[in-house]
């Protein structure tokens, strides 16, 4: 058993998976990790079995006191991660002793670091994950944020500890202006050519009201159809065009049903890198055939 | 994006693409969409195509959400079309008397400014009607109810509240609904039921499904309180 104690819990940790799926007729969105290639990556690195939980870091990581020997790895944003005040190496396998205590700081690029730790949490898992699910209040660590106090205890599963370290190609690298594809959504239609135009042809800058719902976006408010939309699925990656003119993308603690336009929709290939921007961050689309 | 239709007992389905992993099916009809919606979410319920991983009904459409158990949208589509040929099932939905404390409503004042009727009369109609849950969502467990009277409509506050305690009834614009768990809101709250419909420990967590028909039952402060 491996038991954590958290001193600080940054601004936003919580404990992620895959996700839960298959709810969202009740109205449950999938939650999970906002970067699924850095949450994979991080179990891999300590021998974890892929979709083990983990915790999420947002902007800023906190500190943490292990009370027991294990293995971790750190992946996603830079965020100076320190082991009792030494800098250390993200994106590879390492050893922690008994008290030693590991500290995150502001992400200097990218928005959200993850943590595995070796082993299993020893939480129960609620509709199939362990993913929090905040505005629900259900799901990781009692449904919330990690806060000071907290004591997180992970099963250890005795496992061979080989030292695995990401070759320098695979790390992902975190631009703050980036491009992601996009194809048409249910409601493309609805907008006349210069609105396409406008739309494919914005920077849209990240607004500071993002967050694990859906990416807010700031930009010359694009002036939007009247017409009345009938309240329909949304999935994450969709980007709804609201009737202020500024687009929201939704995320994995998205609605399940939205009553705004579609426009269109980020590839779920492309999202883990929006779950990497943060406030203030650029952003344009590119349309797929 | 419009793929293509397809005919199920007499109806045609518009196809779109929603996502990678999801189609968006409109049907084409004048009349009873919800429950043309319904009787076919309960037919891909019972059928369990594979690969299949979550259908979302709502007013006008139905959501499939697939995973690599199929490899595209074309094969979903043919599937669905397989099933059209295939004998209907009968949709079980179920029938249920929901216990309202009217008195424990916020927005009496607008109702009754709003509509020219005596709280009372509110009452009255609100609890007369049998509802059909249109659909589950946007948040965990919010009903949206179809069949409200339309001289108790009444459009929802400018100000949405932080926090509805959870069971309260509410009227937005021409709907009620139930919020099953505390949330924000814009709905003009007239009541709330000690009925739980939502449960997350439970599999489904939801009590209620797309269909199914409720009515509501006035109750008193005491009764709601002692339930």
């Amino acid at each position: 058993m491996t038991s954590i104690e958290v001193l600080d819990g940054g601004l936003f940790t919580t404990i992620q998976d895959f996700g839960r799926v298959g709810y969202r007729k009740y109205g449950i969105p999938v939650s999970g990790v906002m970067d699924i290639k850095s949450y994979e990556l991080s179990n891999w690195l300590v021998g974890n079995p892929n979709g083990t939980p983990v915790l999420e870091f947002t902007l800023k990581g906190g500190r943490y006191l292990f009370h027991d020997n294990t293995v971790i790895a750190i992946t996603g944003a830079l965020m100076n991660p320190k082991i009792n005040g030494s800098e250390i190496e993200m994106n590879c396998s390492l050893e922690i002793k008994e008290g030693d205590e590991l500290e995150l700081g502001y992400a200097k690029r990218g928005c959200r670091a993850y943590l595995a730790i070796q082993g299993d949490p020893k939480i129960s898992k609620v509709m199939d994950s362990y993913s929090t699910y905040i505005t629900g209040k259900f799901g990781g660590f009692e449904g919330r944020t990690l806060k000071k106090g907290d004591i997180l205890e992970w099963k250890y599963l005795s496992q061979e500890t080989e030292q695995r370290k990401t070759p320098k190609e695979k790390i992902p690298y975190f631009s703050s202006k980036i491009i992601v594809r996009v194809i048409k959504g249910i409601e493309w239609d609805w907008f006349n050519q210069s609105l396409k135009d406008q739309f494919l042809n914005s920077k849209y800058i990240i607004g500071s009201s993002s967050n694990r719902m859906g990416i807010r976006l700031d930009v010359n408010p694009l002036i939007v159809s009247k017409k009345e939309m009938i309240s329909s699925a949304v999935i994450p990656g969709i980007i709804q065009l609201p009737p202020n003119g500024k687009p929201i993308i939704l995320m994995q603690d998205g609605q399940t049903i939205g009553g705004y336009p579609r426009v269109a929709k980020v590839l779920d290939e492309d999202l883990w890198r929006l779950g990497q921007l943060k406030p203030g961050d650029q952003l344009s689309f590119i349309l797929l055939p | 994006m419009e793929l293509k239709s397809f005919q199920h007992s007499g109806v045609s389905w518009q196809v779109s693409i929603l996502g990678e992993k999801a189609l968006l099916l409109k049907p084409d009809v004048e009349s009873d969409k919800l429950h043309v919606i319904h009787k076919f979410s309960h037919l891909l319920d019972e059928y369990l195509i594979f690969g299949v991983v979550d259908i979302v009904p709502a007013y006008d459409s139905i959501a499939i959400i697939f995973d690599e158990g199929l490899r595209n949208h074309i094969e979903l589509i043919d599937r669905l079309i397989e099933l059209s040929t295939s004998e209907n099932v009968i949709a079980s939905s179920l029938n249920r008397e929901v216990p309202v404390c009217y008195h424990l409503g916020l927005d009496w004042r607008e109702l009754e400014n709003h509509t020219n009727l005596a709280k009372s009369e509110i009452i009255e109609i609100h609890s007369s009607k049998i509802y059909t849950v249109a659909m589950i969502g946007f948040i965990p467990g919010f009903i949206f109810l179809d069949g409200l009277d339309p001289s108790i409509s009444c459009p929802r506050k400018s100000r949405p509240r932080t926090n509805i305690p959870e069971g309260s009834v509410g009227i937005g614009g021409n709907q009620t609904g139930v919020y099953s768990l505390e949330s924000p809101g814009g709905w003009n709250i007239i009541g709330r039921t000690p009925f739980s419909f939502f449960d997350i420990e439970k599999s489904p967590p939801s009590k209620l499904k797309a269909g199914d028909k409720i009515k509501f039952v006035q109750i008193s402060e005491y009764e709601f309180w002692d339930f």
